[in-house]
This record gives C-alpha cells, structure tokens and sequence, in this order.
C-alpha cells in the first residue's frame, strides 16, 4: 500500500532548492553569499533600520584596534571616476567597548559577525584576537594587514610576503576562531600573498582591500584628502578585483575566498562568484545605497532560482 | 540610523535659476516635508550614475507641506551639483532624508530676537527655520553675505520671510555693505544688539570668525558641513575637530553643533 510521502524526506528533497543561497566557505556556513564590507558598514547596528541584518551572509565591523583610535584628520575622503577615496585612518571605538556594546545587539539582532582587527604591531593584533577569542555571536576574525591609511602596521604586514606570513601565523597560534586574512592589492604579487597568508594559517582569504591612489586639488595644488595618499574603491575597482580573485583561484583553487571591489548590483555579485570567489563584500556601495547588501540578497536568489541552480554552483565557472 | 530615515524617489516639480550656478530644486516628497525639521539634511543622488557614485548633502531649504513639497538650494561646484542642475523638472532624483539633527528653537518664543549668519549658499537652510521661527513667535534679523550681489540671489524668496531687520553684504560691496558678515554682525553687537539665540551657516572662514566675536556665554547653533560619504554615520569622512582631541562626526553628531563642540583652530 502506498503510504503518503516521508515529511523529513520531503524536506531533506526540497532543502537544497530553498536554500539555494547557502554558502560555505572554509569552515564557516553562511546563509547567502552577500556581506558587507569592513568600514563601510560601520558596526552593522546603524543599518538596522534599512536592513534586515538576519537577513545577510555575514557583516564585517569597522576596523578595530585594542584601544579606541580617532583616525586622521579631514578631509578625508573625496570623489573620484566610479569610485572614491579615502583615508578615514581607522578611526574605531576599540575591543572593550564593542564587545561591551555592540556585539550583543548584534547578537540579538540575528547577525553574522566578522570581527576585522588591526594593529601598530603583531602583538597588537595578537591582544586584540584573544580579546576577541570566544565572544559570544563573533563567527570569525577578518585580519587587516592591507589599510593603506596608516603610518604603522596595516598595510605593512600586507606587502610583503614574509611580514604577512609571520604575523598570520602568529595570530593563527592564538585563536581558534575562523581565521579570514584581508589581503593587499597593493602587494607586489598577489598570489604570493596568497600563499604566505594560507601557510601561515588563514582559513579564508578575502580581496581586496583599497588601492592606494592620490588625487590633487588643481586649484590649491595639493593632496585633496589630508593623508595625501587614500584607498581608491568603487566601482572603477573592479576589474582589478575580479582578475586578482580569478588569479588566486587560478593557482590555488582549493583556497576559500572572499571577494570584494566595487560591487554594485546582481551582475557584479554574480562576476566573482565566476571568478572564484565563494561569497562576497559589498563596500562603498552601502555609503550610496544603504539597503544594497539585503537586496542583492533577494536578487541572487531570483537569479538561482530563475536557473535552477544554487549559488555554489557559480563559483569558478569562469575557469 | 537615523530616526525616519527613508530611501526613496523624487520627482522634480520645479526648477528655479537664481543666477550662474545657483538653482533651487523642488521635490515631490509628501511624507518628508510633513516630517523634517529645520536644520536637517538630505543626501541626493541622480540615480543609474557610476559618477558621481556617491550622493551629495543638502540642507532641506524649505517645505511647502500643502503641496507636499520640498525645497533644496543647491550651488554648483561640482560633478555631483552639475548633474543635479542639469535635471530638468519631471526628473527623479534619489533622496535619502531626513538626516541629522536639527536647529534648536525649544525656548525661543513670542518677543525673543534671534539672529541668522549666512555666508553664501549657507543661506539654504534658513527658509524653513524662518517659518518655524515666525510660527513660535519670535523676531528674526538676518545678516547675509557674500563675495558679490549674485552670492545673495536667494534674497528674491528669503527678504520676504525676514521678520526683523536684514543686513546685507558682500566682498565686493555689489549689495549692502562692503565687507564681510561676521564684521557686519560684529558691529551690531557692539552697538548693543542682543540674541536670544545665534543660528549661523556659511564657510569654515565665517565660522571661525564668527566663533571669535561671539559674545560669552552666547547660545549659538552652527549648521556644519565636511565632505560627507554616507550621511548616516557610517564612513567616518565629514569630521571636525573636537577641543579635548578626537572629532564630531558632523552627520550623525550633527549637523546642527554648538560652536564650542568644535576646535576651530585646527579646521
């Protein structure tokens, strides 16, 4: 006799087709592929009004540091083709009070935390680490070794292949959380990059970070952000992203990453998954369109759905 | 986020030149102009550009709520205003409003004397407050400057609104006085003038300027401005300097700050 239908295997059928946007990447599970960029995204809490922060695959905090850090002086940002500048200098309100503060709400609200730390020093992102370590609702640690807004350390440990590999492997000796590693597009080469920051123990490599660029005011003749030299980002980033994750995936492809440049709409999204990349960052475009990350959301899953296939099944077509 | 924040379309009713480089927009935004008070801004944004990708901040100038309409006044000065000047009226534009705080006009009543600066399009946010101001009761003097006569084209809707007494005044003494505003208000407070209160928008120069002829113990609100990212609090770009170190984030903390929340020397 012909029973009804098994509810569990039911579902256990129609599991994969509802969450067609599930993602993994290294040893995390995320519900979707979109996340929002450090710096531009600020503590998460401040979009809580535009966006459903249960609603995204992750959330990556402003850059923080062990103490409270007031950044550079203005003006610190200005506009250029498809993009901006900017030198904001990390300006954070440190561990203690984001830990106090912020990340219980965020916990309540349902979110996935990436906490993005840096440091003068090593042992300055080793103490902000193990201040991190095991924080209830943190999923992970995003190491920034690729600010270019800073006189000491960010960018520094990003540039060459040595400095990188020491200082991941020296935070990776000090946590066990999921380890993402930030890395420079202003590195010499890439890929090597890439190498020393997985041999040092990354988990996850996400890219990329800003492009040092400069733009000069015609009229004074000067520098038209304070620092000088900015982070370029924007849209007129993202080829240079895209080629720089389809590099790595290239060379490595058993190497989870996380890609960020310029991402603006579906079709961005859609390019560094093909790329390589199996989720992805939306940066400067929460500035312009703060509901972008939670639509992008929507739209991907229209997007799978229209095919009939799951993101995953994005990531490193283009190879 | 700010409180009522909203992202939404606009569409462009009317279009107003007030001279080369100088134009007021008026929007279609029911809910908005029912909403805002005076002081706080927008980010808009011509939508589908890659550049400009960022929006700019304007001060909501004014509102007609029967209409449901609001009013920005905007001065060219880059891609950002061109492609805003450029629109046609029927044309939307992306709003994000209403953003920041607000001026204070709590405890200002019926016979107070209150005192506007403005220093070129620092005029912008002044009609609405006018019209608040009028409502409690209070008399208004304003004192308005610019380098020539067409920095002032905005007198043609804003003399009208004036409840006390309006002193002009521009660099090249093309209308009003010759010289700068602060001077101008300096020497009515000299001769005796005082203000319940001092609302002053205008140019890093007149501010600090300002700052120095104020009179101790004067309750003074400044209408700042620093190249701004987002408007929301989030890219940390548009601060200034604080006196005990560190910054005020102008679109969260403000806009609208006392001038002794700012250190003036190093702006």
């Amino acid at each position: 006799m012909q029973g009804w239908p098994d509810p569990a295997a039911a579902r256990d059928r129609l599991e994969p087709l509802l969450n067609r946007l599930a993602t993994t990447i290294g040893p995390l599970s995320l519900r979707n592929p979109i996340a929002t960029a450090s710096g531009t995204f600020g503590y998460g809490l401040e979009f809580s009004g535009v966006v459903d922060l249960a609603r995204l695959g992750g959330i990556f905090t402003k850059g923080l540091s062990l103490r409270p850090h007031e950044g550079n002086p203005p003006p610190r940002i200005c506009e250029t083709p498809a993009g901006m500048l900017n030198a904001i200098g990390l300006q954070n309100i440190g561990v203690e009070e984001f830990l106090r503060d912020r990340l219980p709400k965020l916990r309540d609200a349902g979110a996935t935390v990436f906490a993005n730390v840096w440091g003068d020093e090593e042992d300055d992102y080793v103490e902000v680490v193990q201040g991190l370590e095991g924080a209830s609702g943190l999923a992970g640690i995003e190491l920034n070794i690729s600010c270019p807004n800073v006189s000491h350390g960010g960018m520094l440990f990003g540039n060459s292949p040595e400095a990188t590999f020491s200082l991941v492997s020296k935070v990776r000796r000090a946590s066990r959380m999921p380890l993402v590693v930030k890395l420079s597009p202003n590195a010499p080469d890439i890929v090597e990059s890439a190498r020393a920051a997985r041999r040092g123990g990354a988990d996850v490599l996400s890219l990329v970070n800003t492009f040092v660029g400069m733009a000069i005011d015609t009229e004074t003749a000067r520098p038209r952000i304070s620092f000088g030299t900015g982070g370029l980002s924007g849209p007129a980033i993202r080829p240079l992203a895209v080629r720089m994750v389809f590099q790595i995936h290239r060379a490595m492809p058993e190497v989870p990453l996380w890609g960020i440049g310029g991402i603006s709409g579906l079709s961005d999204v859609v390019e560094f998954l093909l790329a390589g990349a199996s989720a992805v960052q939306v940066g400067t475009a929460n500035f312009r369109d703060p509901g972008v990350s939670e639509r992008l959301v929507g739209e991907l899953d229209r997007y799978c759905e229209e095919r009939g296939i799951a993101a995953a099944d994005l990531v490193g077509k283009a190879h | 986020m700010p409180r009522g924040m909203r992202d939404f379309r606009a569409r462009i009713r009317d279009h107003r030149d007030y001279g080369p480089g100088l134009f007021a927009i008026s929007c279609e935004a029911a809910e908005l102009a029912a909403s805002v008070r005076p002081g706080q801004f927008a980010m808009l944004g011509v939508e589908n550009r890659i550049t400009p990708y960022l929006r700019r901040a304007f001060s909501i100038a004014d509102i007609e709520p029967e209409r449901g309409a609001v009013e920005f006044l905007i001065k060219t000065v880059g891609s950002g205003t061109r492609c805003l000047e450029e629109l046609p009226a029927g044309a939307e534009i992306s709003v994000l409003a209403p953003l920041g705080n607000a001026f204070n006009t709590q405890e200002v009543g019926k016979g107070d004397r209150v005192a506007i600066v403005a220093g070129g399009v620092g005029i912008a946010p002044f009609p609405i407050l006018l019209r608040e101001l009028s409502r409690r009761g209070a008399v208004a003097d304003l004192f308005f400057g610019g380098r020539t006569s067409g920095d002032l084209a905005y007198l043609a809707k804003i003399s009208a609104m004036v409840t006390g007494v309006e002193h002009d005044c521009t660099d090249d003494g093309s209308l009003g006085f010759r010289g700068r505003v602060t001077d101008l208000f300096a020497a009515r407070l000299a001769e005796g003038a005082t203000y319940r209160r001092i609302y002053a928008c205008g140019p890093t120069p007149m501010f600090k300027a300002l700052a120095r002829v104020l009179p101790k113990g004067a309750e003074a609100e400044f209408s700042t401005e620093a190249p701004m990212g987002c408007g929301f609090g989030v890219c940390l770009a548009c601060v200034l300097p604080a006196p005990r170190g560190g910054y005020v984030v102008s679109c969260k903390d403000g806009p609208i700050l006392p001038p002794q929340e700012i250190d003036w020397s190093r702006c």
